[in-house]
């Protein structure tokens, strides 16, 4: 099967500080990826680059088959950022709203998602609140909420349950894998070890470079270790020889 | 309380300079900023006024009257020699309508005309004939400060002609001016005329300064990225702003003119439509503006830092106070890079002259062009990717 997202050697420089070197890897359709990596792997670089938000030094990265640099296919895409980015100065509607219009739902569409969601993210309560007012949780789960507006085909979720209760990351997860059944693709972040096991692939980062790649039991069985984590320092010391 | 732990914090606030050397050099910048520009501009008086004289008057050649020692004497050429030329930049012209249509124009504040026969009526006068002689200033009454400083320096003038030409001191009163309004009239009050500056002022400072904090903020929030992942192009987002702060703008100068209008009384003599129109533009191209400026601070402390560059320009060289004429010449070159000038200049005509669009066409024109090249700028800016 074509797969739905891709990247070529893509590299990021910041100035002498290499953030991506060469990474290749890519994923087939309704997979739950997860990159798993230590903070300042590269992680959230690879995935703004993947969302044509930030621009490669060298490489090229497709989605849905187009080069993400032409901006097409933005409109089959959903992205949860790390940060919570929301209009603070808005309302929990206001921000719903906003994104369903920029993605062109109509108003019924809009309204119907709205309710779908905030029942979803449990807060059907708040939403006439200002965003300012919630706690770090909420905001969490409002972000989340606006990237899943438009019913993307393929998800960019960037550390998508940092700072979320246990109970509601059992939720999302449960979600995640509803969405991936409707045929939507998943790529997330992260740095928990035992939410990489709940991914269909994983690929393991760490310093700019991808060191391994695959389903995680084939990851655990093939070096006959019992956690990712295990596996991940094996790679990491591979590549430190 | 203990000494060490105050200077602790003394300390930390004194680093935080140490590395913030721009805000450093700004606490340096702006006094030394404001004391040079005010120190420049702001003497209180007006100087520079442009105003055409034009004579038909030639003057007499006395033999007959004791008290006039020479042997020509010539009232009008003593009041042009004695126009004080520190308030007044003076015009000579010799066609009546030319030197008219200069004042309609805009280009001058009034226009001093002197009548054929000006010399012999008022020495006529004196031994006993006629009515004496007349002499008629049109004006662009719009500003009354400036009305004002020509009516006290033609005075002036005229009072020393009559002493320089009679050994003995004669009356003035055979010497009678004429007030010809073109724009303006005798009731225009100084808020008439201060009332669009200000207007445009508030338009032009909220906007920028709202639009700087908007921004700096949506990039700290990490909104600006991640709407820049949505299909919604960087030109829709600065149009959609745009749009709302025209609309902030209209809300404001509706609050104020009426506040103008009910409170101090202030008559508005043009199109309301077209004043509000150019206050339009004029928030538009300054919300552009901001979002420029907005790329060069990295939190809303450096945001701030940007006011005073914009305020104290703005306030100084746009014509608030003082027409730009006033302004030493040096820095006059930099009122015309003031965009808020164009803007201010296009209000007062309509609400104070009473001209329509085909007047203040120009002044329109400048405005569009400021908020295509600011809007066209904050799109690419916005576009522009890590």
């Amino acid at each position: 099967m074509e797969p739905v997202i891709k990247a070529e050697e893509v590299s990021k420089h910041f100035g002498s500080f290499v953030a991506l070197n060469a990474v290749s890897f890519s994923v087939a359709p309704g997979e739950v990826y997860g990159l798993l990596g230590p903070n300042g792997a590269g992680k959230t670089t690879l995935v703004k680059i993947l969302n044509g938000i930030m621009k490669p030094t060298a490489g090229k990265a497709y989605v849905l088959g187009k080069d993400v640099a032409t901006g097409k296919n933005r409109e089959k895409v959903g992205y949860m950022p790390q940060e919570t980015a929301l209009y603070l100065d808005n309302t929990v509607h206001e921000n719903l709203l906003l994104f369903g219009e920029i993605y062109g739902l109509d108003k019924g569409t809009i309204l119907k998602r709205e309710k779908e969601l905030l029942d979803f993210i449990n807060l059907s309560k708040w939403k006439n609140s200002m965003v300012a007012n919630l706690s770090g949780g909420m905001r969490h789960r409002l972000s989340l909420a606006c990237a899943l507006m438009h019913e993307p085909e393929i998800l960019f979720l960037d550390e998508p349950t940092v700072g979320v209760d246990p109970e509601l990351r059992v939720s999302f997860w449960e979600y995640f894998y509803k969405l991936r059944k409707k045929g939507t693709t998943i790529l997330l972040t992260t740095h928990y070890m035992d939410e990489a096991e709940r991914c269909t692939m994983v690929g393991l980062m760490r310093n700019g470079k991808l060191i391994a790649e695959g389903k995680p039991d084939k990851l655990r069985t093939e070096i006959g270790v019992n956690t990712l984590e295990e596996v991940f320092l094996h790679y990491a010391r591979g590549m430190e020889k | 309380m203990k000494l060490r732990r105050v200077l602790a914090f003394t300390k930390r606030a004194l680093f935080q300079f140490r590395h913030d050397k721009r805000t450093f050099a700004f606490i340096l910048a702006v006094p030394l900023l404001m004391i040079l520009i005010f120190g420049y501009t702001f003497s209180g008086e007006v100087h520079n006024l442009t105003v055409i004289f034009m004579s038909e008057d030639s003057g007499l050649n006395n033999t007959t009257f004791p008290f006039f020692p020479q042997k020509e004497i010539n009232l009008s050429a003593g009041i042009l020699k004695n126009l004080d030329r520190d308030v007044l930049n003076i015009n000579v012209e010799n066609v009546f309508e030319k030197a008219k249509s200069r004042v309609e124009n805009r280009e001058a504040w009034a226009f001093i005309y002197i009548p054929e026969n000006f010399t012999r009526d008022f020495v006529a006068a004196l031994i006993g004939s006629g009515n004496g002689s007349k002499l008629t200033v049109y004006l662009d009454g719009s500003n009354p400060t400036i009305t004002g400083a020509v009516f006290s320096a033609l005075s002036e003038a005229v009072k020393k002609s009559i002493e320089e030409i009679a050994s003995q001191n004669v009356t003035q009163n055979f010497l009678s001016v004429e007030r010809n309004y073109i724009y303006g009239s005798e009731d225009t009050k100084f808020i008439d005329y201060f009332a669009p500056g200000v207007m445009s002022f508030a338009v032009m400072m909220v906007t920028t300064i709202l639009t700087i904090i908007l921004f700096v903020n949506e990039r700290r929030n990490g909104t600006l990225q991640r709407i820049a992942a949505t299909p919604a192009r960087a030109e829709e987002l600065v149009l959609g702003y745009a749009l709302a702060f025209g609309i902030i703008c209209l809300l404001q100068s509706c609050v104020i003119m009426l506040t103008g209008v009910l409170l101090f009384g202030i008559t508005i003599q043009g199109n309301v439509v077209l004043a509000f129109a150019v206050f339009f533009i004029i928030g538009i191209g300054h919300q552009g503006l901001g979002i420029l400026l907005s790329a060069g601070a990295k939190n809303e402390l450096q945001a701030i830092q940007f006011i005073p560059f914009i305020i104290f320009p703005s306030v100084l060289l746009s014509g608030i106070f003082w027409p730009v004429e006033s302004i030493p010449s040096v820095l006059q070159p930099l009122a015309y890079l003031v965009p808020l000038k164009y803007g201010i200049d296009a209000e007062r005509s309509i609400m104070v002259r009473g001209l329509g669009f085909g007047d203040v066409w120009i002044e329109i024109c400048i405005l569009l062009a400021f908020a295509a090249i600011t809007i066209a700028g904050s799109t690419i800016l916005l576009r522009r990717k890590e």
